[in-house]
C-alpha cells in the first residue's frame, strides 16, 4: 500500500459539473456531510482517487413542496429537516432527532444516509415506510428509485457508478400518524441496534424494519394485515390481539444477525415490541385526526 | 478575625483560565522544531515476530528515523506495582506481541502525519501463536501460555486455608459468579508527551526537558532519571494541564521511554500524542475481575462468612491492574459488615489482551460491587429487605478504629448515618409502594430500588511536600508536590492558605508538576491530595505563620505569644490596634534581615483513612424490551470534614456518572482471536448527558483523625458507591420473576434475556463452581504483601 497517496478534491459549484466529474471519473466518492466519509477515511477503510464534494452545489440544499409531496434535496442537513419539515415529514424529522449528535445532524444529510445504505441507516425504515423515491441523475439523465428497490444489499444501493443522490421526494403527512423507533444502547450517539416506521394513511400501511435484515426492507404481509383489520375512519382503540398479530408478523419478516450490538434473537424480539408500540401511537395519532375531523 | 473560608462554596479559581481555553496541554505547548513520533503496533493479540523491514519507511518522507527494539537499548517498562518480576516488557517488543496494540516500531518523522504513513511502510514479519483473551479460558490446562516459562496462566496468586469450610455454620448461602467487567479509562486528552534535549523552550542548564500529561510527575521524573542512568538533577520534567487522568497517567509507560530515548539519539524535540484508537488499545484497561462470592447468613440475616475466589485479568505483560485480586479487592472485602470469617483466594491472569491497571477506584470498586450484591442476593433468598439485612450487619460506631479481619484498619465510621439520609432524601417507602403498584397492575415499566453501602480506603501512608513563601509584595506562593489535575487543588489549597495567613485568594499563587519548583512529591491518586497535600499545605502555613510571629515581634518590639495573624493582610499585636505589619512588610524586612519568609514541610498521615457513605439508585426497566433508565441516584458520600463543598459535589458527580456507565454502558470486549470488539467510541459507551440523571449528591461528615483536616478521600467515593446500587437497582426490578442477578453492563440484552429464562421458569443459576487452579494455589502468609496497593 502507498501511504502518501494524495486524495485529490474535486469541488464543483454546480450540478452539472458535478455529474461531469462524476461520469469521468466513476471511482470519485461524493462527499456530502462527511460524517461516514471522513471515518471511513481516517480508519483506511478506503482510499478513494478523488472526492468529489457536493457542499457547494445550492440546489442539492433545498426542499419544496407541491401536490401532496416534498422534494427534500439530498444535502439538506438533519437539523434543518427537523427544523423546517418537522410537521410535514414528522416520520423523517422523528427519526433524524436520533441520529447522532447535534454536530452530527448539523453535517449529516439524508443523501448521505442513501449513499451509505448502512443497514441500520436510521432513515431508511421511515423513507420505505412512506413510499418514498429517490430521485438520482448522472449525465445521462435523471430518474427516481421506488425506496423499495434502492437498497440492494448491506451498504450497496441502486445507483450506477456515474449517478449522484440529487433528491428524496416523500409524501407529506396530510395526518400525523408516522413513527419512528429504535432500540439502542444508549440514548445519544447510537447506532439502531434495530429500528421500526410505520406510516399510517387512509387505507395505506407502510412498515419497514431496519438493522433486522441485509438491507432496511417493508414487512409486506404485517403491512397488508393491517391495512385490512385496522378500523380505518374510526376512533376506536385497537384490541391487543390486533397488536400482537402485527407484532409477530413483523419479527417473523426479520432476518437479523449476531453483532456486539444485539444477538439476532433479540433484534428479532425487540422488533415485534416496537411494531406493537408504534402501531399503538400511530393509531392514536390516527384517532385524534379523526376527533379532529368530526 | 472574620469568618473562616474553611468549608464554603468557594468557586474555582482555575476556572476562567479552563472555560477560556487559555490553558496548555501538551499538545499545544510551543516547542519549536518538534519531530513526531508514531508507533508500529501488532494487529495479533499473540505471535512470533520473525522479522521486521524498517527500509522502505526510513526512506519515506519526512521521516527521520525508525527504530525497533534491536535500535534502542531500553530498559524493561517500570509498572507502578509488580505482580510477576518475570512477566517482562520491553517498551518495544522484540520476539513476540502480547496483545493487540503492542508497540514493535516507532517512527519519527517531521509531520505527525508523514509519522503516520510511514508506519505504514514498516513491514512486520508475525507468526500467529494461539490466543487466550479470556480469564477463566486462560486458567485451562491446555490454554496457551504468554510467558512459557512460567508454566501456566498464572501471573501471581494465593488463598486462605480455610476456603468453603467457614461457611459451615451458615443457615443460608449465598452465591453467585459475577463479572465486573474491563473498562476503558477514557480520558478527554490521552497519553501525551513532548521531549526536548537541554533545557528546551523554558532554559535551564538541564540534559533532557520532558513535558508530560501524568497525575505524578515526581514518580515519572525518577523513573525517566534511573531508566536512562542520568542524574534527576539533570532532567526538568514539567507537567501542563491534563485533560483528565482517573489512574491511567501513572508513571513511565512504554511510550514515554521510546520518545526519551529518541531525543537523546536525535538531539532533537520529540513529541507524542496519541490518537484516541491508540488510547482504547494501549492505555491500561481496569476492573475486569470474575468473581465467585459465597456469603453466609442465619436464616435472621445475620452473616456468619464470606468465601470469595476472585481473578483479576492481568491483560497482558502481567498488567498492574490484574493484581488488584491480591491486593485492594481483598482488602476492602470485608465492607461496612461485620464478618466473623473470611476466606480469600486471589489469581492474577494474564490473557493476550491490553495490559490493566489503575482506573478510579484501582481494585476498591470491586470489592464493593462483589459484596454488595452478594449482600443483596443474601436478602433475595432470606426474603428480607436489603436495607434491613445491611443495618443488621454493620459495623457499629464505637467499635473505631476497627481492625478487620483482612487486615484494614478503619479510621472511624457510622455506616448507617449515610444510609438514614439516603433514603430520607430517596423516600425509600414511598418508592416501595410504587414499585409494587406497578408489579400489582401488571405494568411492563417496573422500578427498581438498588442500596449500595460502602467503604473504600483513601490516602496510603505516604508523605506529600508542601511550601508556603511569602513575597515582598504580599503575594504567598504555594509549592506542593501533588499534581492536581481538574480536582481543584489551586481552590482548596489556597482556601487552606488563606485561612492561615489570612490574606484573600486573589494574593495567593499555586504552583505543582514542576521539578524545578518543587523538589519532591507523591502526586495525586488514590484521592490522596487534600487528606495529605492539604494537610502539608496547613502545616507549611502555620510554620510560616510561627516564623512570621517571630519575625513580626522583632519589628513591632512585643512578645512573640502576643502577636497574631489580623486577618486583613498582616500581623498585630495583640489589643494594640496600631501596632500591626503587613506581609509584604514582613517580607522585606526579612530578607533586610537575611532570611525569607517561607517554609516548608512533609506531612505523613498516621494512616490510611476509610471515606464511606451509601448510594440509592432508581431505575425504570423495560420489561419488554430490558432497556433500563436511571432515573434518579442519590449519593451520600461521607469523606470527613469538608473544606469547600462544591469541589466535593464536582467529585461525586463525575465519579457516580462514571460508577454507573460501568453499571450500564461500558465494556471493553474481545473477540476469541483477541482483537478488540468495542475498540472505538463508537460501540465502547461513554455515556453523554443524555444517559444520565439528575444527580443528588450531599454528604454527612465523620472526622477522620488522622491528619488536622479531618479529611478523607473523595476522588473515587462515588464511582464506588454508585456501581452496585445501579446494578442492585435493576436486578431487584425483576427480582419477584426470581431473577438474581444479572452482569453488567445491563445491556437491554442482557435484562431481557434475563427475564425472559425467569418468565419461562427457568432463571439463569448465578452459581457455578470456581476454575479448578483456586485449589492449586500456595496458601497465604503472614503479612499480606499486597496491603499497599491500596494506595493507587
Ligand atoms: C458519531 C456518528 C454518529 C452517527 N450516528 C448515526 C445515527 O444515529 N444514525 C444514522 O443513521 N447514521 C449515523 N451516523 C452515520 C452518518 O452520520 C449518516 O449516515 C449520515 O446520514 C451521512 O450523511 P453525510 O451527509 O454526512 O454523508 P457522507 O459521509 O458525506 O456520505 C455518506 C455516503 O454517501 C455518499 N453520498 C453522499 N452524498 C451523496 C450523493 N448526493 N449522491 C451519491 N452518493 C452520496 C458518500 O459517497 C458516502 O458513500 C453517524 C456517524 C457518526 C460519525
Amino acid at each position: 500500500m502507498q501511504g502518501s497517496d494524495a486524495v485529490e478534491l474535486v469541488r464543483p459549484d454546480t450540478l452539472e459539473e458535478a455529474l461531469a466529474a462524476k461520469a469521468e471519473r466513476p471511482g470519485a466518492v461524493p462527499l456530502a456531510g462527511g460524517t461516514d466519509v471522513m471515518v471511513e477515511l481516517n480508519y483506511d477503510h478506503r482510499r478513494p482517487e478523488a472526492l468529489v464534494d457536493l457542499t457547494r452545489i445550492a440546489e442539492l440544499a433545498t426542499w419544496s413542496a407541491s401536490g401532496g409531496h416534498v422534494r427534500l434535496g439530498a444535502g439538506v442537513p438533519y437539523t434543518r429537516l427537523i427544523d423546517e419539515l418537522g410537521d410535514t415529514l414528522p416520520g423523517l424529522a422523528m427519526a433524524s432527532r436520533t441520529v447522532g449528535s447535534p454536530q452530527i445532524r448539523n453535517r449529516g444529510t439524508v443523501g448521505g444516509n442513501l449513499g451509505a445504505a448502512s443497514p441500520a441507516g436510521d432513515t431508511h425504515p421511515v423513507l420505505l415506510a412512506a413510499g418514498a423515491e429517490i430521485e438520482v441523475a448522472s449525465v445521462r439523465g435523471a430518474r427516481r428509485i421506488p425506496a423499495d428497490t434502492f437498497y440492494t444489499g448491506v451498504k450497496r444501493n441502486a445507483l450506477a457508478p456515474d449517478e449522484l443522490i440529487t433528491a428524496v421526494h416523500v409524501p407529506s403527512a396530510a395526518v400525523p400518524a408516522e413513527q419512528f423507533s429504535k432500540v439502542g444502547t444508549r440514548n445519544a450517539m447510537v447506532i439502531a441496534v434495530c429500528s421500526f416506521a410505520l406510516v399510517l394513511r387512509d387505507g395505506h400501511v407502510g412498515a419497514a424494519i431496519g438493522s433486522a435484515a441485509p438491507t432496511p426492507r417493508r414487512v409486506p404481509d404485517a403491512e397488508a394485515f393491517l391495512a385490512a383489520e385496522l378500523p380505518w375512519g374510526t376512533d376506536a382503540p385497537l384490541p391487543d390481539s390486533l397488536k400482537r398479530r402485527f407484532g409477530e408478523l413483523v419479527a417473523a419478516a426479520t432476518e437479523p444477525i449476531d453483532d456486539v450490538r444485539g444477538t439476532a434473537e433479540y433484534r428479532t424480539h425487540a422488533l415485534g415490541v416496537l411494531a406493537r408500540r408504534t402501531l399503538t401511537w400511530a393509531w392514536d395519532d390516527h384517532r385524534g385526526s379523526v376527533r379532529a375531523c368530526a | 478575625m472574620p469568618g473562616s473560608v474553611l468549608g464554603t462554596e468557594v468557586r474555582r479559581v482555575e476556572d476562567p483560565e479552563l472555560l477560556r481555553g487559555e490553558a496548555t496541554y501538551v499538545d499545544n505547548l510551543p516547542i519549536p522544531g518538534a519531530a513526531h513520533i508514531a508507533f508500529v503496533r501488532s494487529p495479533f493479540a499473540h505471535a512470533e515476530i520473525t522479522g521486521i523491514d524498517t527500509g522502505e519507511a526510513e526512506q519515506a518522507d519526512g521521516v527521520l528515523a525508525v527504530y525497533t527494539a534491536a535500535d534502542l537499548d531500553l530498559s524493561p517498562v517500570r509498572q507502578l506495582m509488580v505482580v510477576n518480576p518475570d512477566c517482562v516488557r520491553m517498551p518495544l517488543a522484540s520476539e513476540r506481541v502480547r496483545f493487540v496494540g503492542d508497540a514493535v516500531a516507532a517512527v519519527v518523522a517531521e509531520t505527525a502525519a508523514a509519522a503516520a504513513d510511514a508506519v505504514e511502510l514498516v513491514d512486520v514479519d508475525y507468526e500467529p501463536l494461539p490466543v487466550v483473551a479470556d480469564p477463566e479460558d486462560a486458567l485451562a490446562d491446555d490454554a496457551p501460555l504468554q510467558f512459557p516459562d512460567l508454566g501456566s496462566n498464572i501471573a501471581a496468586g494465593e488463598r486462605d486455608e480455610a476456603g468453603a469450610d467457614i461457611l459451615a455454620d451458615a443457615d443460608v448461602v449465598a452465591r453467585a459468579r459475577i463479572e465486573n467487567q474491563r473498562v476503558a479509562v477514557v480520558p478527554m486528552e490521552g497519553n501525551a508527551i513532548a521531549v526536548e534535549p537541554g533545557g528546551g523552550y523554558l532554559g535551564g542548564d538541564y540534559d533532557l526537558t520532558i513535558h508530560v500529561s501524568t497525575q505524578m510527575p515526581h514518580v515519572a521524573w525518577q523513573v525517566a532519571a534511573k531508566q536512562f542512568g542520568m542524574d534527576a538533577d539533570r532532567i526538568h520534567l514539567v507537567t501542563p494541564h491534563v485533560g483528565g487522568a482517573f489512574g491511567g497517567k501513572i508513571g513511565m509507560i512504554a511510550e514515554h521511554q521510546v520518545v526519551i530515548a529518541a531525543v537523546l539519539r536525535l538531539d532533537r524535540p520529540v513529541k507524542w500524542v496519541e490518537t484516541r484508537s491508540e488510547n482504547l488499545q494501549a492505555m491500561p484497561h481496569s476492573r475486569a475481575q470474575v468473581q465467585y462470592a459465597e456469603l453466609g447468613l442465619k436464616s435472621d440475616g445475620t452473616i456468619t462468612g464470606l468465601h470469595c475466589n476472585v481473578i483479576g485479568d492481568c491483560g497482558a505483560y502481567a498488567g498492574f491492574g490484574g493484581g488488584f485480586a491480591l491486593g485492594p479487592t481483598r482488602l476492602m472485602s470485608q465492607g461496612v459488615y461485620r464478618i466473623p470469617k473470611i476466606s480469600f483466594g486471589s489469581i492474577a491472569a494474564l490473557t493476550n489482551t491490553t495490559p490493566t491497571g489503575a482506573f478510579r477506584g484501582a481494585g476498591r470498586p470491586e470489592a464493593a460491587a462483589m459484596l454488595e450484591r452478594i449482600i443483596d442476593v443474601g436478602a433475595a433468598e432470606l426474603g428480607m429487605d436489603p436495607v434491613e439485612l445491611r443495618r443488621k450487619n454493620f459495623l457499629q460506631p464505637d467499635q473505631f478504629p476497627y481492625e478487620t479481619l483482612v487486615g484494614a484498619t478503619y479510621d472511624s465510621g457510622d455506616y448507617d448515618l449515610p444510609l438514614r439520609e439516603a433514603l430520607r432524601a430517596a423516600d425509600y417507602d414511598e418508592l416501595r409502594k410504587e414499585q409494587q403498584r406497578r408489579v400489582d397492575a401488571g405494568e411492563t415499566t417496573l422500578l427498581g430500588i438498588g442500596v449500595s453501602t460502602y467503604v473504600e480506603i483513601t490516602g496510603g501512608g505516604t508523605s506529600e511536600f508542601a511550601a508556603v513563601e511569602m513575597a515582598d509584595d504580599g503575594r504567598a506562593t504555594i509549592k506542593v508536590g501533588t499534581s492536581g489535575h481538574g480536582q481543584g487543588h489551586p481552590t482548596s489549597f489556597s482556601m487552606l492558605a488563606s485561612d492561615a495567613l489570612g490574606i484573600p485568594l486573589e494574593r495567593i499563587d499555586f504552583l505543582q508538576s514542576d521539578t524545578a519548583q518543587v523538589p519532591r512529591g507523591g502526586g495525586t491518586g488514590g484521592s490522596r491530595s487534600l487528606q495529605i497535600g492539604g494537610s502539608a499545605v496547613r502545616e507549611a502555613s502555620e510554620l510560616l505563620v510561627e516564623k512570621a510571629k517571630e519575625l513580626a515581634a522583632t519589628k513591632l518590639e512585643a512578645a512573640v505569644e502576643d502577636i497574631e495573624v489580623t486577618g486583613d493582610g498582616g500581623l498585630g499585636v495583640l489589643g494594640v490596634p496600631s501596632a500591626t505589619v503587613s506581609w509584604a512588610e514582613l517580607a522585606t524586612y526579612a530578607a533586610e534581615n537575611g532570611t525569607t519568609l517561607a517554609a516548608d514541610t512533609d506531612f505523613t498521615p498516621d494512616g490510611a483513612s476509610f471515606p464511606f457513605g451509601a448510594h440509592v439508585s432508581v431505575v425504570d426497566v423495560d420489561t419488554e424490551t430490558g432497556k433500563v433508565t436511571p432515573t434518579r441516584h442519590i449519593a451520600v458520600d461521607d469523606c470527613g470534614r469538608v473544606l469547600n463543598p462544591l469541589l466535593v459535589r464536582g467529585q461525586q458527580h463525575g465519579g457516580a456518572v462514571q460508577g454507573i456507565s460501568q453499571a450500564l454502558w461500558e465494556h471493553y470486549t474481545y473477540d476469541e482471536d483477541g482483537n478488540p470488539s468495542t475498540g472505538t467510541l463508537a460501540d465502547y459507551l461513554v455515556p453523554s448527558a443524555m444517559e444520565v440523571p439528575m444527580l443528588e449528591a450531599s454528604n454527612t461528615e465523620t472526622d477522620s483523625p488522622l491528619n488536622p483536616l479531618g479529611a478523607k478521600g473523595i476522588g473515587e467515593s462515588a464511582t464506588i458507591g454508585s456501581t452496585p446500587a445501579v446494578q442492585n437497582a435493576v436486578v431487584d426490578a425483576v427480582k419477584h420473576l426470581g431473577v438474581r442477578h444479572i452482569d453488567m453492563p445491563l445491556t437491554p440484552q442482557r435484562v431481557w434475556q434475563a427475564i425472559r429464562e425467569a418468565q419461562n421458569g427457568a432463571p439463569a443459576d448465578p452459581w457455578r463452581d470456581p476454575p479448578e487452579a483456586f485449589a492449586t494455589l500456595p496458601v497465604r502468609e503472614g503479612p499480606d504483601p499486597y496491603a499497599d496497593e491500596a494506595a493507587v
